[in-house]
């Protein structure tokens, strides 16, 4: 039991140093000087030298990596080139709106696509079986900024129930409960059709297998009605595959949130790291790539541990 | 159990959101929402170099002097009036009577003299380390020293005469701060502008939107609307829908595509007027094959610019045919200087064909779009195809706009698509950037062919210093007869300004050096027209 515990957990720490190279040596080939970038239209030769070396930017690139790493690890995070603003106090500001964003559209998506995954598992209707496939298909093919955008022509501008984008009132002052989720629903409805779309497919593919499909003919010949089966039987089935997808998909997810927090003009990290890397912000840009990283690595090993707890079985065959 | 709760959490979310009221957002009809495509990044008029930044100051923040509406002709402002001695060396200010900041500090010439002294004192508390300061080494180089004479009386010296410095004093680097900024704010004065401007600063909610209300002590006109709301709206789409919903009331950062279709649109109104800047191609040349000069004037003559402004800039912006924009000082009068004339370029480049048949020419361009040039990938390929008339074939290679100028201040490049946007509104703004040889230096150039030429640099510092317009205007008119005999940079197009507000609004005006004014915006009263407009 410990020694499959320090085997997984070795694997997702040796994860975290193959990708934070990774990171390091993709931020360190993008071409742009970032010290001369940030003196705009006059730069003065010897302050850009000054300033490179105050950062430590003249050292051999494992030196670099080490010291990166360090401070990464020890907190230290600096500040933006261009804003000026502390890259830790960033990150507070603009993973709440991400981590908002994403996690509703994780629970909307899996509500939706498990249950219809469920209810073609019963074999309620077969139509119910073709939206679980439709689901799958347009969830994975359908690119996200054009569901925003359709969204937001319904929701917002012919229906005019919903604000067009944007995250909050503009008023001055703290935001209700009311406004919240006034100005989440549409972007989370566009955000939840890759987790709905994932979910349905791998847990409609699970349900339909054959001896399941026996087993809840059997149930159902017992006299058990559909509520019963589904509680006490099919959602702990479906339970396994689906919090695997959830874990695996949450870095997917993240990225998918990046596409909707520019349709939605939601300001969430997203797209606080796509303009640090355009601007050429790159200290930035490492270290909350890394963070991000880290995040998608632990939420993947809790799922991970999750799943092996539900199914011991099939956590000692892997292992 | 987890699922159900999912369901009924996501179908009260869908309730809640339909019983509300529509998406008025901010319904007051007191706000004015301006929507534009990305954040400010600093709000310190002294280290700010991005739009953004200084679209939102200029509700915030005013200098001694300004651009009068529509024009590049300086007028008063905060100082009542102003002097310059005959020697071009002093320049007196005395300051308006009455005006404070928005943390109630009286303006006076103390005052006013510490946005200068901030930023030229190395030793100023508020010479912010981690800020960059760059236009002080670029514009206000000249400046020796900046006195408050009397209280109300302020003089600024100069080492030698600079003939642009009363205009570089209109614009943002010169906007004047309030003197208790640091000592309130410490270093978050960077994002806590204290001006005397019509609207003065309440919150900025990061890469979301920045709040400003109305400044009730504001000196002169005061804004029609109680707040001003500068929103961020990253996607292009969105930022439209919005302003067609009214979610937003005026926008910018226009597709020219988009441009075409509002036009047309009864609902909106649309402002746009020559941009103070120009799309160029400059060679590098330090290159030997389009060092030739032969080489530049064939592919200069293989240019059809009136083609090239419909394509590149789809009728929003115009023809280039020198390196300045039309209006400017020393603006030339001959007319041989963007001619098309495909013969005569297939005859120059004949004997020099050779050099182009093993390598193509490589044209570097930046991916995204710039105020001179909309859609640069697509007027890439427009000149490459026009190259490929004259017989050399060309190769377009695009890169990110950092790292094309990365490129082409280290001269790692053939030639290169770029342009320039002024600052001041004055000719050694454009000319001194591009021909200038201390303007030509590896890793910070501007001067991107690297063009060295002593007569050219004698011309420039002697205009920069020249008082009188009319000698001015000669030395300029001669500087660019010697950019047309060598052509290190072929001017292409200047792109169009562009704003588009709702039609219920008024007031506006678009200016010149791209200053956007909202605090003159104001609702139309009633639906016919306004005859003051």
């Amino acid at each position: 039991m410990t020694a499959a515990l320090a085997k997984k957990l070795s694997f997702f720490v040796g994860l975290y140093l193959f990708a934070s190279l990774a990171i390091f040596a993709a931020i360190d080939a993008v071409p742009g000087d970032p010290i001369a970038s940030r003196f705009g239209k006059a730069i003065d030769p010897a302050r850009v030298a000054l300033e490179r070396e105050r950062l430590g930017l003249d050292e051999s690139w494992p030196i670099r990596y080490l010291i990166s790493q360090q401070q990464f690890l020890a907190g230290d995070w600096g500040r933006s080139l261009t804003t000026g603003r502390e890259t830790l106090e960033d990150l507070q500001r603009f993973m709440p709106a991400t981590v908002e964003l994403s996690l509703s559209a994780l629970a909307l998506g899996v509500a939706v696509g498990l249950s219809v995954a469920l209810a073609a598992a019963l074999g309620a209707h077969p139509w119910l079986t073709r939206l679980a496939q439709g689901i799958g298909s347009i969830g994975l093919i359908v690119p996200i900024f054009w569901i925003g955008i359709l969204l937001l022509v319904v929701g917002a501008w012919w229906l005019g129930w919903f604000p067009m984008g944007g995250r909050s009132d503009l008023a001055i002052g703290e935001r209700g409960f009311v406004e919240v989720l006034r100005y989440l629903a549409l972007p989370t409805a566009c955000l939840s059709f890759f987790p709905m779309a994932s979910v349905a497919t791998v847990t409609f593919a699970r349900l339909q297998e054959p001896e399941l499909q026996a087993f809840v003919a059997a149930l159902r010949s017992r006299g058990y009605g559909p509520w019963r089966i589904v509680w006490r039987h099919l959602l702990r089935i479906a339970a396994a595959p689906t919090i695997t997808v959830v874990g695996t998909s949450f870095g997917a997810l993240l990225g998918g949130a990046f596409m909707t927090e520019t349709v939605f003009s939601w300001p969430g990290i997203g797209r606080y790291l796509v303009s640090a890397i355009l601007g050429r912000d790159l200290f930035v840009a490492q270290n909350v790539l890394t963070f991000l990283v880290l995040l998608v690595i632990a939420v993947a090993f809790v799922a991970d541990l999750v799943v092996w707890k539900l199914d011991p079985k099939k956590g000692g065959e892997e292992s | 159990m987890r699922s159900t709760f999912a369901l009924l959490l996501v179908s009260l979310l869908f309730l809640v959101g339909c019983s509300r009221e529509p998406a008025g957002e901010v319904s007051s009809s007191q706000t004015f929402i301006f929507a534009r495509g990305s954040d400010a990044q600093k709000l310190d008029p002294a280290d700010v170099d991005d739009g953004e930044s200084v679209n939102t100051l200029t509700q915030i923040c005013e200098g001694l002097v300004r651009f009068k509406s529509g024009t590049l002709e300086i007028e008063p402002w905060l100082a009542e009036s102003y002097s310059i001695s005959d020697d071009g060396l002093v320049y007196s200010f005395d300051i308006r009577k009455g005006v404070r900041f928005h943390d109630g500090t009286p303006l006076d010439a103390k005052a006013a003299a510490y946005s200068f002294l901030r930023q030229m004192d190395e030793d100023h508390p508020a010479h912010l380390p981690e800020a960059a300061f760059a236009y002080w080494s670029y514009l206000y180089q000249d400046i020796q020293d900046v006195v408050a004479v009397e209280p109300m009386r302020l003089e600024i010296r100069l080492y030698r005469p600079n003939a642009a410095m009363l205009r570089s004093l209109a614009i943002f680097p010169a906007w004047l701060i309030s003197p208790k900024a640091y000592e309130t704010y410490g270093t978050e004065m960077q994002r806590h502008p204290v001006g005397t401007g019509p609207y003065r600063f309440v919150e900025w909610r990061p890469n979301e939107a920045i709040l400003l209300e109305r400044n009730p002590d504001y000196w002169g006109e005061a804004p029609a609307f109680e707040r001003l709301v500068m929103k961020v709206v990253p996607d292009n789409t969105t930022r439209l829908l919005q302003l067609k919903s009214g979610a937003a009331h005026g926008m910018d950062g226009l597709q020219p595509a988009e441009v075409a279709a509002l036009r047309t649109d009864p609902a909106v109104t649309v402002y746009e007027d020559a941009g103070l800047n120009v799309g160029y191609l400059a060679f590098n040349l330090e290159t030997p094959r389009v060092a030739i000069p032969e080489v530049r004037k064939a592919i200069s003559l293989a240019i059809d610019r009136e083609r090239f402004a419909t394509v590149a800039l789809e009728g929003a912006g115009r023809p280039a045919s020198f390196p300045i924009p039309q209006g400017f000082l020393g603006y030339p009068d001959f007319e041989d200087a963007s001619i098309f004339d495909l013969v005569q370029a297939r005859e120059l480049i004949a004997p020099h064909l050779g050099l182009f048949a093993e390598r193509p020419l490589e044209i570097i361009v930046m991916n995204a779009p710039r105020p001179y040039l909309p859609d640069p990938v697509t007027a890439a390929t427009f000149l490459q195809g026009q190259l490929e008339a004259l017989g050399i074939p060309a190769k377009v290679t695009v890169l990110d706009f950092k790292t094309q100028l990365d490129r082409l201040r280290n001269g790692d490049f053939e030639a290169g698509m770029i342009g320039w946007v002024g600052d001041n509104g004055d000719t050694d703004n454009f000319l001194s950037v591009f021909f200038g040889s201390w303007s030509a230096v590896k890793g910070a150039a501007t001067n991107y062919s690297f063009y060295r030429n002593e007569r050219m640099d004698t011309l420039l510092l002697e205009a920069r210093q020249e008082i009188d317009p009319e000698r001015r205007a000669t030395l300029y008119r001669d500087a660019l007869r010697l950019w047309h005999r060598d052509l290190p940079i072929l001017p292409l197009c200047h792109g169009d300004n562009i704003v588009v507000l709702r039609s219920e609004f008024t007031g506006f005006a678009l200016q010149k050096i791209g200053d956007l004014r909202l605090s003159e915006v104001r609702r139309r009263r009633d639906p016919a027209p306004d005859l003051k407009e």
